[in-house]
Order: C-alpha cells, then structure tokens, then sequence
C-alpha cells in the first residue's frame, strides 16, 4: 500500500527541522519504521545518554497511536524491562491531531519528570518512592553503562 | 482541443489528497489529521476544521475532538464557511499525470475536469472497437497498440506496444557488436562478445599491477613478456600467506584481548593530568599503524591512570600520617598539663603537712622546755622521734610523687 502523504510529510519535516536532542530515521525498505536517539535531558539522571528507541507507524495511523519502545536499557518508573512505556498519549490519549514529533516530545519530558505515581516498572517505582536519591544515582549509573553515546 | 479528444472520457480517479501544490499551501489551510490542503472541509462544535473524512474516522474511534479533546458528536459536526472550502479550493495543484508528461496546473476544484476531459496524459478506452485496453489519451487518435501484430523477421506475433522491446531480442534479427562494429544475430551476439577479438582488456596480471591494456588478440604477445604474469605465482602464494597471516594476527589479538585485565575508565583528573603528561596522539602515523598506535595509547593511558591513582593513594596515606602525628602531640601535651597541675597540687598539700608537722614540733619544744630537766630529755626524745616520723613521712610523700 502506497505510504500516505502524512507520513512522508512528517518524516521530510523530521529530517529538515529535527527536533533539539531527538533524532528520528526511517528504514530504507520500510518507511513505516523509524530508529530513533533521544538525548537524556539535562538535570536529570540520563543527561549524557543517548537512549535508542524503535518506533513503527501502523496501517491506521494516525488513528492509532504510534508503537513505541525503548532498545536501550533504562532504569525508570514508567518504563520497564521490556522498554515498553507508560505514556497517556500513547493509549488512551492519543489523538491524531498528534504526530511524531510532539511523542517524541513527550518521552524526552518523561524522562525529565519520572512518575512513581503510575508506575510500569513497579520495583523501581516502589525504590524511586522510598529511596529517591538512591533510586536517582542507579538511574545515573545504567545511563553510563548502557547509554554511553 | 480536438473535439474527438473531449469526446472521450477518462475514467481515471484522481485522489485529492495525494494532490501536489504548486506552492506550498498556508499551514492554517492544513487538516491537523492529515496535514494535507482540507478537503470538503468541516468544523466542530469547539470551531476547529477538519476535513469531512479524517474527522469521521477519528469519531469512530474516540468522540472527543482531536485538537483539544473536548466531546464531541457527529452531529456537533457541521460544514466549514464557504470562505474556507472556496479558499482550499482555489489553491493551484499539479497534474496528477505529472510523471507522464503533463505540465499542466490548475485550481483543485478543476483538476479532476481537467483530467476527465483534457489532460492529454489521462487513460482513456482505446478507440478501436471491442479492444479493452487503455491509452493516454493523445495516442487515441493513432491505430490501437494493443492488436497482436506478426513480427516482420520471426513470425511470432506481439502487441504492437512491445515491438521495440521484442526487436532488441527478436532472433532472427542481427545486432552491432559495441567493440568490433560487426553485425551479429541476437542469440549469437552475447557468445562473440564473450571472447571478441577487438575487445579492449586488461593483462591478466592487472592485479598486481600492470597496467598494459590492448585488444584482446594483442594480448598474448603481451603477456608472454610481461614480467607481472612471470611472477604471478609467487605474487599470488605471497598474497595468500598475508592472507592467512592477517587472519592469524586477528585471532591472536582477539585472544590478547580476553586475557589482559579490563581497563579501568580513567577519573576525570587523573585524564587531565594524562593528556598533559603524555605524549601528543600520532595523528601522522599511517592507517595501518593506527589501529597498532591507539592500542598502544591505550595502554599507556590506562598504565598513567594507574600509576596517578597510586600516588593518590600515597598522598592520601602521608596526609593521614601527619593529621596522627599532630593529634599525638597534642594528645602528649595536654596529658603533661594534666600531670603539672596534679604535681603543683601534691606539692601545695605536702608544704601544708610540713607547715603543721613545724608548727606540732615547736609547740612540744615549747611545752617540754617548760616542764624541766628529766622531762625535757624525754619529751625531747619524744620530740624527736616524732620528728623523724614527719620526715619519713615526707619523704614516703615524696617517693609517691616520685611514682
């Protein structure tokens, strides 16, 4: 099925204004796939990690959210082992007036306000709520092990 | 425009929204689902505009407005003001047969008349009757190209559309060889090519570096002198043994790898000092060596990293000895202030015991002179043995003192 103009839209977009600390490239052979790096943001625990994420566009979108998941390891509340993330606007709150850019967005700001809240990764949120500062330094140290540019 | 041409009509859709604009539309005039010019658009309840179809698919799936996700029903939606629709309207678009050919362009709300009835490009039914096949309308007018044709040389028979491709490779017709200009039939032609004569080739030792090019019948004069082709074998068992050698280094490093410790990351001060310390990258050495070079590098940097976290260390123990040092001579000092009051005092009682032990004596002096002769021997010998018991006992002070 031919690629709808959205898509190519977004994707001309991404790569002529790339956001600040995010970059989005699709696969030659399908355009649907992107590899994306997000840049941990600055103070917070993953400043000065690059964080790989994989993010596929399904055949309805943008009337179903973008599927997204992190391939770097990371230590936070609402990611978890898997690197699936609990995000509102990737399930019930999505909207397809939202694209790409402003998800990835909301991931970047994510991670520079972690939520124990509504957590995914219960084990670390349960830490992050009564070790914060200790809960902060592990997040720290996986940056460095696993998310050394 | 011919009126046969108009005639006929294209059945060809046009699809508006994969519609190219000639500029780039205001980004107002975009459909916040489709980013695309709106088409037939609509508003909602909460005065955003959509077009008529992206709206209705995302209402399927969730009654809230995309934009401000506010509810919303499909009868909160509403046809936009004809300003709207008569702007995106008016926007000029390309052709859609743009690719094959047409350089046409057009306000959007005439593009699909102009692909009905004009674009020269568009498919249209081929005239001929009872052919089904389709053709750019330009070509209408020229006898149908989709009628089985013999070929003129072979006797197959082909649409007139693929003669040209079927000529290329028809058998019974010849071909020009590109090196030597000499004619041969299709199926023949791949075979000379493979061993034609007047083909340019490279000796065969052009590998190893000879340069010598000539037409392949030249050749073997060449490379029966050719001092490349005379060393090709040893050249070649050369070639293989770096070959084998390389793999074999590889391998070995691999090894040396696993067995040398893991590396340590250097502490950010310790680096500074490093990179001040140490010599300079060789940025001049060639590619080969580099790989060698940064390996060694690397070594010595983690050999300094080491080296610098020693002397930390050693640092660290002598200023720890020092801080121990003075806190026994202060420890030492304040003890001996202690011992000094403690002596003053012992000294003050005792010259009060002496004090007394004068005074009890004079007294008895006094009393025993009084009294007279016999009894002053005796009181005096009294005296006197009290005496030395005052000076013993001064002098068991004094050797407790002394203790």
């Amino acid at each position: 099925m031919a690629l709808p103009k959205r898509i190519i839209k977004e994707t001309e977009r991404l790569v002529a204004e790339p956001v600040p600390g995010i970059e989005a490239v699709p696969h030659e052979d399908n355009l649907r796939y992107f590899d994306v790096s997000i840049h941990g943001p600055a103070q917070s625990p993953y400043e000065g990690g690059v964080f790989k994420l994989e993010l596929f566009l399904p055949e309805d979108y943008p009337m179903t959210p973008p599927k997204i998941r992190f391939l770097t390891k990371i230590y936070h509340p609402n990611i978890d082992r898997l690197g699936r993330i609990c995000l509102d606007v990737l399930k019930a709150n999505w909207s397809p007036a939202l694209q790409i850019r402003t998800i990835l967005l909301s991931i970047q700001a994510l991670l520079g306000a972690p939520n124990p809240d509504d957590p995914l990764a219960n084990d670390v949120a349960q830490r992050w709520k009564e070790d914060e500062p200790g809960a902060i330094a592990t997040a720290r140290e996986w940056t460095q092990k696993h998310a050394a540019p | 425009m011919a009126p046969s041409r108009s005639s006929r009509t294209s059945l060809q859709s046009v699809d508006l929204r994969a519609l190219d604009y000639l500029a780039s539309p205001s980004a107002n005039l975009l459909c916040p689902i489709c980013h695309s010019p709106l088409i037939t658009p609509v508003q909602t309840r909460c005065l955003h505009t959509f077009c008529s179809a992206c709206i209705s698919l995302s209402l399927e799936r969730s009654l809230t407005c995309p934009v401000d996700r506010k509810d919303l029903s499909h009868d909160d939606v509403t046809p936009a003001p004809i300003m709207i629709t008569n702007l995106v309207n008016d926007l000029v678009v390309l052709c859609p047969n743009r690719e094959r050919g047409c350089g046409a362009s057009c306000a959007r709300w005439l593009v699909e008349s102009h692909v009905r009835e004009d674009c020269g490009y568009a498919l249209v039914k081929c005239a001929k009757d009872g052919c089904d096949g389709m053709v750019e309308r330009k070509d209408v007018e020229e006898e149908c190209v989709h009628e089985e044709v013999g070929c003129q040389f072979c006797e197959l028979s082909v649409r007139r559309l693929d003669l040209d491709s079927h000529h290329r490779e028809c058998p019974k017709l010849s071909s020009e060889c590109p090196h030597c200009a000499e004619s041969f039939l299709n199926p023949d032609l791949s075979i000379h090519i493979a061993d034609c004569p007047a083909e340019i080739i490279d000796c065969p030792a052009s590998h190893f570096g000879c340069p010598y090019t000539s037409p392949r019948s030249d050749i073997d004069a060449h490379t029966s002198n050719c001092h490349f082709v005379a060393l090709t074998p040893i050249l070649q068992l050369h070639t293989e043994r770096i070959t084998t050698l390389e793999l074999e280094n590889r391998t070995i490093r691999q090894k040396l790898e696993l067995l040398t410790p893991p590396r340590p990351l250097p502490t950010p001060s310790s680096s500074t000092t490093i990179s001040s310390s140490s010599n300079p990258p060789a940025n001049d050495g060639s590619s080969t060596n580099r790989d060698m070079t940064s390996e060694m590098q690397d070594y010595t940097y983690h050999l300094y990293s080491e080296y610098e976290q020693l002397r930390a260390d050693v640092e660290r123990l002598n200023a720890q000895i020092r801080e121990l040092d003075v806190k026994q001579d202060m420890a030492r000092i304040n003890e001996g202030l202690r011992y000094n009051d403690e002596m003053t005092g012992m000294r003050a009682a005792m010259n009060g015991l002496r004090m007394q032990l004068h005074w009890l004596v004079a007294s008895r002096r006094e009393t025993g002179a009084g009294s007279g002769g016999a009894g002053g021997g005796a009181s005096r010998s009294v005296a006197g043995g009290s005496a030395g018991d005052g000076r013993r006992m001064s002098d068991s002070v004094r050797q407790v003192m002394k203790l």
